[in-house]
């Protein structure tokens, strides 16, 4: 047992290399002023006092989280219902259908998100789709509604997937039971289907909502520098601005902003996860 | 069964089936009110397909499913006055105790106060009062079962289905849960429809046990019925143990088995009809040699705490013994250009010797012509022998159209016949020649090494009933090479089981008997 444990060393310490010192840099600038070198450093929370006094920055945070919340929102009502369909399908046609999901993943994420720039563009697919419907000359790109379809699309299988991992592992006698009890299928779905995939939902909602409050090419390149989320924010002061130091007090930031969050769905989870009636 | 009671269930002509095998084949039968009853059967027999018809989760190909008068074989099955504990009791993992039993009632939008009135009750009568807020998922499979059954009962059904409820428990607890299903059953005086493969659990529990075998009914009936009087050897074999033993039917109250005659008290067969005769090994007393209606030898005492099962050999097996000469693939093929021929070597009786012809010869030495390319059979044209009707060895040459041929030697044996008096019977053989690939592609080995020794048993007494010969070899089909191997054909010796309290010596020659009442006639079963 001892000799087993003295494996895992070689893996905490690249654990501790790749994941903890790149961390703690971060969090080492955060508190350093602009300008600083190795010879003179002086801490101070400068950077995060700017964060919290300039309005712009705080407005761009909240529009970050709202679509983060609207794509998560828009993920799981399409991605539930896409699910448990998934699931109900024979084994067969499972396999195909989870496939189907998968395989635009294998394509890089930044051109996937180029295509949608064709088809949201003007004369593009989306405008002539809508033109059928009689509404003539839409402006699609460069709003927030391009932003949130590119967000939902590239960001819809991780929900489909948590979800259906779930709903295809349940064991089917349940819903006979349910059923043999005198419940309906809405009753057995609402009283039984739905509360048991809750740790689904939950992992969903979490892969989706995280990258998507951080995302920063989508908004880029769909929302064409019109539109501008934390994580433009934070890209502009390392690559654009070179303040590495006000740059990682914002990532700081939003790392404690999703961790609280994360750590409230958790709760509403457990909450839920027991029927109380 | 009692007359007054009232028909609640009646399945009629119910088929079923899965990607085109038949599970059911048109299941008749009716279940009464307050009636415990068990499906019994071997897994893959159709018991639990029927029950989940019953269910509502299948639905049949044909039939009808009479329910309380109406036909519900297409009815949901939340709309069923019928409530299922299932195998692996599917408790609700999200939900405590009291919420799980309160679901159905729930579903009912009943009040919150008759809710935990009837909730309550429930855990009154599966004794586990104060459980109500625990979590299912920690509790024991005794205490998962009875929670299942709970949550099925509280809605009151006419009709409770259990799907093998007790097959996940241990031994000691599945006796206890036996006594409390009855108890519970006896309570709320409800039918029970109970699937089981365990023969004992439907003995201990049910008022009527359906014994099921290939999605069909063999026998319906209670407990002692089915255990006394098994109307074929599938359910006296199915049902406790049994000495099954074929026998003929003189006349009423007479059977013949084991060549001698029995008195019995069966009627109804027709004269000389083949009937199973059956005796429960308790039925069977040992007693000193020479006393008994029927005398053997004692071959195992096996020790099984309150008895001793004992068996008894009275009549001796037949064998017989031929040798097996196996060759290399290629010693008896030739070739010339493109074509190939080969035979084999082969013993013939001299009784046989009488007419035979060249397609005869052709047959038992296997002889075959065809071309290397194209494998296309050539027919053999011309058979040269000098064979004469006396026992000796003989030349036999086989001529292909383009006059190619092959020599093999043909023995004409007087056939070994082993006869065995005290059995009634005689086994006869023939050696025979194989080829090594012949012996490893042969796709019923058994079957195949009867055809080619020609092995047969028949009768003394009418030679005209054969015997069924079983096949012994010392070798291994799927590495044999070339040699010499023997084959023995054999019949079984016949046997008594017996269950005694008084222990005998193995080896001992001894008397059996038993009453005529413990004679059981039943029909042959038909295939």
């Amino acid at each position: 047992m001892r000799k087993f444990r003295q494996l895992t060393i070689p893996y905490l310490i690249w654990a501790l290399v790749m994941l903890l010192i790149p961390m703690a840099l971060i969090l080492m600038y955060s508190f350093l002023e602009p300008g600083n070198s190795i010879v003179h450093f002086r801490i101070s929370l400068d950077n995060y006092f700017r964060f919290f006094t300039d309005k712009d920055f705080l407005v761009i945070l909240w529009r970050s989280l709202l679509i983060a919340l609207k794509t998560t929102i828009i993920c799981l009502l399409l991605g539930y219902p896409i699910a448990y369909f998934i699931s109900r399908c024979n084994e067969k046609l499972q396999g195909i259908l989870i496939m189907a999901i998968t395989v635009p993943m294998w394509i890089n994420m930044l051109v996937r998100t180029y295509a949608w720039i064709g088809i949201l563009s003007k004369g593009g697919l989306a405008s002539w789709v809508l033109s059928l419907f009689g509404i003539k000359d839409a402006e699609l790109l460069y709003t927030e509604t391009a932003v949130l379809i590119g967000m939902v699309y590239n960001f819809l299988p991780f929900m489909i997937l948590q979800i259906n991992t779930v709903l295809s592992k349940m064991d089917k006698s349940l819903l006979e039971a349910s059923a043999d009890l005198g419940a309906d299928k809405f009753q057995t779905f609402w009283r039984v289907v739905f509360p048991l995939s809750l740790p689904g939902v939950v992992s969903g909602i979490t892969l989706v909502f995280l990258p998507a409050v951080s995302a920063f090419f989508i908004p880029k390149l769909l929302g064409g520098g019109q539109y501008f989320l934390i994580g433009n924010v934070i890209e502009n002061q390392f690559i654009t601005v070179g303040e590495w130091n006000f740059g990682s007090s914002i990532s700081m930031i939003m790392a404690i902003v999703m961790m609280l969050l994360m750590m409230l769905v958790r709760k509403l989870d457990k909450k839920s996860g027991r029927e109380d009636m | 069964m009692d007359q007054e009671k009232k028909k609640i269930i009646q399945f009629k002509n119910i088929v079923k089936k899965f990607d085109d095998q038949i599970i059911l084949k048109g299941i008749n039968l009716d279940i009464y009110e307050n009636e415990f009853v068990t499906l019994l059967g071997p897994s893959g027999c159709g018991k639990t397909t029927l029950l989940r018809i019953l269910g509502g989760f299948l639905e049949p190909d044909k039939g009808e499913v009479i329910f309380d008068g109406k036909d519900i074989a297409k009815l949901p099955p939340y709309k069923r006055e019928l409530n299922t504990v299932f195998q692996k009791y599917a408790l609700f993992p999200n939900m405590n105790v009291f919420d799980n039993i309160a679901f159905g009632l729930k579903i009912k939008k009943m009040s919150k106060d008759v809710i935990e009135q009837k909730v309550m009750k429930m855990l009154k009568l599966i004794g586990l009062e104060g459980y109500e807020n625990k979590d299912v998922t920690l509790m024991s499979g005794g205490q998962q079962q009875r929670v299942a059954i709970a949550r099925a009962l509280v809605n009151e059904p006419s009709v409770l289905l259990l799907d093998e409820p007790l097959g996940a428990l241990d031994l000691k607890l599945r006796k206890e849960m036996q006594y409390e299903l009855k108890r519970i059953q006896q309570e709320v005086g409800i039918t029970f429809i109970f699937v089981t493969h365990d023969q004992e659990e439907a003995l201990t529990m049910s008022d009527k046990i359906v014994v099921m075998k290939e999605g069909e009914i063999q026998q319906v009936g209670s407990p002692q019925d089915i255990y006394n009087e098994p109307v074929n050897k599938y359910v006296a074999e199915f049902v406790g143990e049994s000495n099954i033993i074929p026998g003929r039917m003189i006349q009423d109250k007479l059977v013949r088995f084991d060549d001698h005659n029995f008195e019995c008290v069966d009627v109804g067969y027709k004269e000389n009809e083949l009937v199973d005769v059956i005796i429960r090994p308790e039925d069977i007393d040992i007693v000193p040699e020479g006393q008994g209606k029927l005398s053997g030898t004692v071959e195992s005492v096996l020790f099984k705490g309150v008895h001793y099962e004992v068996m008894v050999e009275t009549v001796p097996g037949t064998h017989v013994t031929v040798n097996m000469h196996v060759n290399r693939d290629n010693a008896n093929v030739k070739e010339e250009g493109d074509v190939r021929i080969s035979a084999n070597d082969f013993y013939l009786d001299i009784e046989d010797m009488k007419n035979w012809d060249e397609s005869d010869l052709i047959a038992r030495a296997d002889a075959q012509a065809w071309s290397k390319e194209t494998d296309e059979y050539f027919p053999i044209q011309r058979v040269d022998t000098d064979l004469k009707d006396e026992i000796g060895e003989y030349e036999v040459t086989f001529h292909t159209v383009n006059g190619l041929s092959i020599s093999r030697r043909i023995w004409v044996v007087d056939q070994k016949v082993v006869e065995n008096k005290k059995a009634n019977e005689a086994v006869s053989a023939f050696n025979f020649f194989k080829t090594v690939d012949e012996i490893k592609e042969s796709p019923a080995l058994d079957t195949e090494l009867k055809t080619w020794a020609n092995a047969q048993g028949w009768k003394l007494d009418d030679e005209s009933e054969t015997v069924d010969l079983s096949v012994d070899y010392n070798f291994d089909p799927e590495h044999i090479k070339e040699g010499i191997y023997k084959v023995t054909f054999w019949t079984t010796g016949r046997e008594f089981k017996i269950h005694t309290t008084d222990y005998v010596e193995e080896g001992k020659e001894v008397g059996l008997t038993f009453f005529p009442e413990d004679i059981h006639v039943m029909e042959k079963m038909g295939f």
